[in-house]
């Protein structure tokens, strides 16, 4: 079948406003939009930029805008866009550097900001510190995040102030908020519950359709409030 | 296995606005709610129409009615009781919305300046609607 991608393009060394370029490509159903990129980066224009890693839907590198909505390019197929024309865009509420890649800094420094790590200061013990399987299961939503951030650019409070740490980074707080073995649950809570915490968030659930690890992000933000509200880990 | 002891935690104005917002939106449903029970119970269903009905229900002024069937609105319709749900529902009604002006503005902005210019002139906004509303209530 043949498909043409609506792609934007900017390049600020160029001097040219940021636009749109059209190719059109011959693609198999099966095809995924990654595929695409880069075989229009390998025969027609080697100057088209963007991030990929690994290509199999782990490292997060390739979030961007496909046909409106935030999506991994190697884990969309052809056959599920449903149309012969793909528009694929950066992520909102990032500064664009080049073409399909953006800033990243802003969303990792809101990352930064929740303690990203286990804290605990007691003793530790010979071999390890064990954990229930109940224990494990409690946060193990969370544990799937790939930092791709099609969560925190979908939200529309992200966009208009990058201050708000965003989904991405709650889902990460909520990973060790109620990780048994962890102790820095209040100093994330009162981070969260400050200005540009969970209140910030209005419940609109795009963070949670644009995830593509299906992880119920919308509702980890309701369990940190309702931590916040409770000082109840359960 | 471990057992971590709950965090303490200290109530945010962030925390507590979001409380307020959530109890006050059911309040006004209960409110509105017992407003529309009794104008039914005084015999709305014969004497108010329905566009009068609903500006009764979200608040209970008498001047509401007035130009409706009730043959006097002073039996019933218009009294200290009705003043009280008046002023509850205001209140709550009024906090309520100016809270979600403050919520918009301070998602857009950051610095610590704006954020108390805005909270100053939506307090002072918050405060003048109360009186004129006060004033609205106690003088009908």
């Amino acid at each position: 079948m043949e498909v043409t991608l609506k792609i934007f393009r900017y390049n600020p060394e160029s001097g040219k406003k940021p636009h749109y370029e059209k190719y059109t490509v011959e693609a198999e159903p099966t095809d995924r939009v990654l595929d695409l990129l880069e075989y229009i980066k390998g025969n027609f224009d080697g100057t088209l930029s963007f991030r990929r890693s690994c290509a199999h839907g782990i490292c997060g590198s390739d979030a961007m805008r496909i046909n409106g909505q935030n999506r991994l390019a190697c884990k969309l197929l052809v056959k599920d866009l449903h149309g012969a024309q793909i528009t694929v865009e950066p992520i909102l509420g990032l500064r664009v550097i080049k073409d399909l890649i953006v800033d990243m800094e802003p969303f990792f420094e809101n990352y930064r900001s929740v303690l990203p790590y286990l804290i605990n200061d007691e003793p530790a013990p010979k071999k390890e510190r064990l954990q229930s399987p109940e224990e494990r299961e409690r946060f193990d939503d969370t544990t799937k995040c790939i930092l791709c951030a099609c969560c925190t650019t979908s939200c529309p409070s992200f966009w208009v102030n990058e201050k708000y740490v965003g989904p991405a980074a709650i889902v990460t707080a909520h990973r060790f908020i109620f990780d048994s073995r962890d102790r820095g649950a209040a100093e994330r809570l009162k981070i969260l519950s400050g200005q540009f915490g969970v209140y910030r968030c209005h419940t609109i659930f795009n963070c949670t359709t644009a995830c593509p690890r299906e992880i119920e992000v919308t509702q980890a933000i309701g369990e940190v409030k309702k931590a916040i509200g409770t000082g109840s880990l359960e | 296995m471990s057992s971590r002891p709950a965090p303490q935690i200290g109530f945010s104005f962030e925390y507590l606005m979001w409380i307020f917002t959530r109890i006050s939106g059911l309040v006004m449903y209960l409110l509105a709610f017992v407003g529309l029970v009794m104008a039914f119970w005084m015999g709305a269903h014969q004497q108010v129409d329905i566009g009068a009905l609903a500006r009764w229900t979200f608040f209970p002024n008498p001047n509401h009615v007035t130009n409706t069937n009730i043959p006097d609105v002073t039996l019933g319709w218009s009294n200290a009781w009705w003043q009280v749900m008046e002023m509850l529902i205001f209140l709550f009604a009024v906090t309520h919305g100016m809270n979600g002006v403050r919520v918009i503005y301070e998602d857009y902005i950051g610095n610590t300046w704006g954020r108390a210019l805005g909270r100053g002139i939506i307090f002072l906004l918050w405060i003048f609607l109360l009186i004129v509303g006060i004033y609205v209530i106690l003088a009908s």
